[in-house]
C-alpha cells in the first residue's frame, strides 16, 4: 500500500514537475536563453496567489488571474529589459546565465523580506486527504493537479501545432529567417515564449501552495528540476522535458520507499548524472554535438 | 591502387552522410596522393567543408571509410587525428582571438594537457611569421589584425605544424592582389617541400595556378576528378559551376 | 582591535583563494561551476580527519584535502565535460545539492549537522600552529601560493592552452588539443587548490559544519569572481573584499533591521551581478570584456 501511495503522489508531483519543466524548455528551446529566474517566476506566482487569495480573502479565479498576470508580466520585462540589453551587445551564453541568476537571487530575498522565510499554506476545501482505501490517503486537489496539468499541456500542443503563432515559434528554434514570414520579429517572438513559458509555471505554483505550501527559497528546487528535466528530456524537445518532469517526481516519491526524505532531492540528480554519463541527449533529444 | 599504396595519403572510399532527410554527401570516393594540391571545387553547398568535416574527424560518416596511409580513421577524435598529421583551416578562420599572433602560433605546438612541456621550436615559430609578413605584429591580438593579417595567421598557425596533409577551406578568398600573390607562393613552396594540401576555392585563379589535380563537387556528389585543364574545358560542369554564379 | 582585524584578515585570504580558484576554471576555461563550495568542504573535511585520526602534520592534511577534492572533481569532469557547458553547470549543481546531503548525514565522518569539533592544530616542522598571528601567515602563505600556482599554469602552455579552448573549441582541436582531458585538468586543479583553502579555514576555526558549504556559498564565490572581474590575476581579490566588506557596510545604513541583513546583501549583489551583466560584463577589474574571457 506505501508503494501505491507513493506511485499516487508521485504522479501528482510530476504533473506539477511537468508543467514547470515544460515553461524552461519551451523558453530554453527557442530563445537558447539559461532562465534561470524561471524558479523566481514560480515564486512570485506562488506567492501572489497566497497573498490575494489567503491573506486577502479574494476569490480564488481572480487570484489565480492575477498570479498568472503577474508571473506573465515578469518573464516579459525580464526578457525585454535586462536579456535584450544583453543580447545586444554579445551573446554569450554565460552573461544571461549570470544576470538570470542575480534576477532569481534578488526576487527571492524581496519575497524573503515580504513574507518571511517560512513555510506558508493556502488551505482550501479540496486540500484535506481522503482515505480512498485503507491506507492510501489522497487529496481531491491531487486529481485537480493532474488534470490542470493534462488541460495545460492539451492547450500548448493545440497553440504549438495549429496557430501561426505557435508554428512561429518552432521556427524561431530551427530557423530565424522563417520567423519574419510569419510577420513577427525574433524579439516579438521571444515575449510570447516568456509569456507562454512563464504562464505555465502558474498551476504549478497555486497547486504546490494548496498541497504542500510555498517557502521563498523554493526556486533552487524549482530551477534544479527544470534543468534536470529538460536536459534528461532531452534539450529542444519539450515533450521530452514534460515527460521527464513527470519520471523526476515519480522518481522523488517512489525512492522514499527505500531511503531517507533528505535524499529524495539527491535522487533527482543521480537520474541527472546518469543521463549525462551515458545519454546526453536525453531521452527525446537530438544527438548532442562534442 | 590499394588502400595501402604509399602515394596515397589519404582515400575517401564510399563516403556518405546524411543529415536528417537531408543526403549531403553520396558516395564519394576519392584519393589526395601525396605531395600533390588537389582543389575540391564546387557550387556553394556542394558539401565541400562536410567532407573536410569528416576527414578530421568533426562529423562522422554515414557510410564509408576514410583511409589515412592505408589505415581507416573510423571514429577516431579529431584531436588525434590532428595529431597524425592532418592539419585544417576553417572558412571562417577561428583564431584564437584574445591571444596575439605569436600566442596563437605557439599554441598550436603546444600539447596542453601536460602540465609540462618539450621545448617549443622558437626558430621555427620566427620563421613562419617573417614568411607570412607577421613577425612586426607578433604582440597584436588576433581580433585586431586587418583581414589578410587574419588570412595570413590562419596559414601560419598551419606552416608551423609538422603536418603532412593540408586541408585549407577558402583560404584565400577576399584578398587583395598582392597578397593574393604572396599566398600562392606560400602554398607552392611548401607543396614543393612535400606537403600535401586540398584546397576548398571559388577563386578559379588560385585553381588554375596551383592544381595538380580537381575535383568537381556538385550536390553531395562527386562528378569529375583529375587533370584541372581537362576538366575546366568541360561545358557541363561549366554550365553547373557558372550557373550556380548567376 | 588586532585580533578582530586578524581574524577578517585571516578570512578574506581564505574567501581570496576560493575566488581566484573559481576564476581559474570560469573566467579562463569559460566553465561554470556551482559546486566549488563543495570541494572547500571537502578539503576542509578531509584534513580536519586526518589531523584527527592520523596525522596533525600540515603537509599531510593539506594533501590528503587536494588529492579528495581533485578526484571527486574528475568524477564530475569527465562525464560532464564530454557535452556542452550548460551540462556543466547542470551536474555541478547536482554535486552541490547531493554534497550538502552527504556533509549533513555521513556523521562518521563529518559528524554530521553537527559538525567536527576540537579539530587539533596542524604541526609544520614540529612546531604546532595555534596563535592567530601564525595563523594569519598560514593564511597568507596559503594565498600566496595559489596565486603563484595559478599564475605559473596561465602564463604558460597550459593557460594558452585554456584561452584556445575558449575562443574555439574546434580550431583547438583542430591543431591537436586533447579538450576535455585539458578541461578536466582545470577543474581538477581548481578543485584541489580550492581544498588547500578548506583545510585552513578547518584549522582555524578549528570547527567544521556544513553550513559553511551550502548552495548560498557557491553562489556568493561566484558572484565574487564576476564582479570582481573573471579572466583577471586580481578581479577575484577584490570581488572577495568588496563582497566581505559589504555586510559590514550595510550595517551603516540606519533604516536596514539588522536580522535582515543577510537577505539584503544577497540581493545587493545579486542586483550587481544583473547590472554588471548588462553594462560590463567583464566586472570591476575586466572592463568591457565578456563574462568569461580573459
Amino acid at each position: 500500500m506505501l508503494f501505491i501511495q507513493l506511485f499516487v503522489n508521485g504522479i501528482q508531483t510530476g504533473a506539477l514537475y511537468a508543467l514547470i519543466a515544460a515553461g524552461f524548455s519551451l523558453i530554453f528551446g527557442t530563445t537558447r536563453v539559461f532562465h534561470v529566474a524561471h524558479g523566481a517566476t514560480f515564486t512570485l506566482a506562488g506567492f501572489v496567489f497566497y497573498e490575494l487569495y489567503t491573506v486577502l480573502a479574494w476569490a480564488w479565479p481572480l487570484a489565480a488571474l492575477a498570479a498568472g498576470a503577474a508571473a506573465a508580466l515578469f518573464g516579459m520585462l525580464v526578457d525585454r529589459y535586462v536579456y535584450a540589453a544583453i543580447q545586444r551587445h554579445e551573446a554569450a551564453f554565460f552573461t544571461v546565465f549570470v544576470a538570470s541568476f542575480g534576477i532569481a537571487i534578488v526576487v527571492q530575498n524581496l519575497i524573503t523580506i515580504g513574507f518571511g522565510r517560512g513555510l506558508v499554506t493556502v488551505p482550501t476545501p479540496l486540500s484535506k486527504s481522503v482515505e480512498l482505501l485503507p491506507g492510501l490517503y489522497v487529496a481531491p486537489m491531487a486529481a485537480v493537479a493532474v488534470l490542470c496539468a493534462a488541460l495545460a499541456f492539451g492547450v500548448l500542443q493545440w497553440l504549438l501545432t495549429r496557430t501561426s503563432l505557435g508554428l512561429a515559434l518552432r521556427a524561431l528554434g530551427e530557423n530565424l529567417a522563417l520567423v519574419r514570414v510569419y510577420g513577427l520579429t525574433p524579439r516579438r517572438l521571444s515575449q510570447y515564449v516568456f509569456l507562454i513559458g512563464s504562464l505555465l509555471a502558474v498551476p504549478a505554483a497555486i497547486l504546490t501552495a494548496a498541497t504542500s505550501g510555498l517557502n521563498p527559497a523554493m526556486g533552487h528546487h524549482v530551477m534544479l528540476i527544470s534543468i534536470a528535466a529538460t536536459i534528461v528530456g532531452g534539450v529542444g524537445s519539450l515533450r521530452g522535458a514534460a515527460v521527464a518532469g513527470l519520471l523526476l517526481g515519480m522518481a522523488e516519491n517512489l525512492s522514499l520507499a527505500w531511503i531517507d526524505p533528505q535524499w529524495s532531492e539527491a535522487v533527482t540528480f543521480v537520474v541527472l548524472f546518469l543521463f549525462i554519463l551515458f545519454r546526453p541527449g536525453g531521452v527525446f533529444g537530438r544527438a548532442v554535438a562534442s | 591502387m590499394s588502400a595501402a599504396d604509399p602515394a596515397v595519403l589519404l582515400r575517401l572510399s564510399g563516403l556518405s552522410k546524411r543529415f536528417g532527410g537531408l543526403q549531403a554527401i553520396s558516395d564519394v570516393s576519392l584519393d589526395l596522393p601525396a605531395g600533390l594540391i588537389t582543389t575540391l571545387v564546387g557550387p556553394n553547398g556542394a558539401g565541400k567543408t562536410t567532407l573536410f568535416n569528416m576527414i578530421t574527424g568533426h562529423l562522422a560518416p554515414t557510410a564509408g571509410t576514410v583511409y589515412w596511409l592505408g589505415k581507416p580513421l573510423a571514429g577516431l577524435a579529431p584531436w588525434r587525428i590532428a595529431r597524425r598529421g592532418v592539419a585544417r583551416s576553417f572558412q571562417d578562420l577561428r583564431l584564437f582571438t584574445h591571444m596575439s599572433v605569436l600566442q596563437n602560433v605557439t599554441t598550436v605546438l603546444e600539447r596542453g594537457s601536460w602540465l609540462w612541456q618539450r621545448p617549443i621550436d622558437r626558430g621555427r615559430i620566427e620563421a613562419v611569421l617573417r614568411e607570412t609578413g607577421l613577425w612586426d605584429k607578433r604582440d597584436e591580438r588576433a581580433a585586431d589584425l586587418a583581414y589578410a593579417e587574419r588570412k595570413f595567421l590562419s596559414l601560419a598557425r598551419i606552416m608551423v605544424r609538422d603536418a603532412t596533409l593540408w586541408l585549407l577551406d577558402e583560404p584565400a578568398s577576399g584578398l587583395d592582389p598582392r597578397s593574393f600573390e604572396r599566398f600562392v607562393a606560400l602554398l607552392r613552396d611548401y607543396a614543393a617541400r612535400g606537403v600535401t594540401i586540398c584546397i576548398i576555392e571559388h577563386n578559379l585563379d588560385l585553381v588554375t595556378q596551383l592544381s595538380d589535380r580537381l575535383a568537381f563537387l556538385d550536390q553531395g556528389k562527386l562528378l569529375a576528378c583529375g587533370d584541372p585543364a581537362v576538366i575546366l574545358k568541360d561545358p557541363q560542369l561549366a554550365a553547373i559551376y557558372f550557373g550556380e554564379r548567376a | 582591535m588586532l585580533a578582530y582585524l586578524q581574524n577578517i584578515a585571516v578570512l578574506f585570504c581564505v574567501n581570496a583563494m576560493l575566488a581566484v580558484t573559481l576564476n581559474f576554471i570560469m573566467g579562463y576555461a569559460g566553465i561554470f561551476s556551482l559546486a566549488h563550495a563543495i570541494f572547500f568542504g571537502v578539503g576542509a573535511y578531509t584534513a580536519a580527519n586526518i589531523a584527527m585520526h592520523f596525522s596533525d602534520s600540515l603537509f599531510w592534511c593539506v594533501a590528503g584535502a587536494m588529492l579528495a577534492a581533485a578526484v571527486l572533481s574528475m568524477a564530475l569532469a569527465l562525464p560532464a565535460l564530454r557535452v556542452r557547458g550548460e551540462y556543466f553547470v547542470a551536474a555541478s549543481l547536482g554535486l552541490q545539492v547531493i554534497g550538502v546531503t552527504v556533509f549533513s548525514e555521513w556523521k562518521g565522518v563529518t559528524g554530521g549537522l553537527g559538525g567536527l569539533v576540537g579539530i587539533p592544530p596542524p604541526t609544520l616542522f614540529g612546531h604546532a600552529l595555534t596563535t592567530p598571528g601564525e595563523f594569519l601567515a598560514l593564511a597568507v602563505a596559503g594565498l600566496a601560493a595559489v596565486l603563484l600556482v595559478t599564475t605559473a599554469l596561465l602564463r604558460g602552455s597550459f593557460g594558452r592552452s585554456l584561452m584556445a579552448i575558449r575562443d574555439s573549441e574546434s580550431a583547438a582541436q583542430a591543431a591537436g588539443k586533447w579538450v576535455a582531458a585539458i578541461k578536466t585538468l582545470s577543474v581538477a586543479v581548481s578543485a584541489g587548490l580550492a581544498a588547500v583553502a578548506g583545510a585552513i579555514y578547518a584549522f582555524y576555526m578549528s570547527f567544521v559544519n556544513v553550513e559553511g558549504f551550502m548552495l548560498e556559498t557557491s553562489i556568493l564565490l561566484m558572484a565574487m569572481v564576476i564582479i570582481g572581474g573573471t579572466g583577471t590575476v586580481f578581479g577575484p581579490i577584490i570581488g572577495a573584499a568588496l563582497l566581505m566588506l559589504l555586510p559590514a557596510a550595510l550595517t551603516y545604513l540606519p533604516f536596514l533591521p539588522p536580522a535582515e541583513l543577510g537577505t539584503v546583501q544577497q540581493i545587493v549583489y545579486g542586483a550587481i551581478m544583473v547590472l554588471l551583466m548588462m553594462y560590463r560584463p567583464g566586472g570591476l577589474v575586466g572592463g568591457r570584456r565578456k563574462a568569461g574571457q580573459a
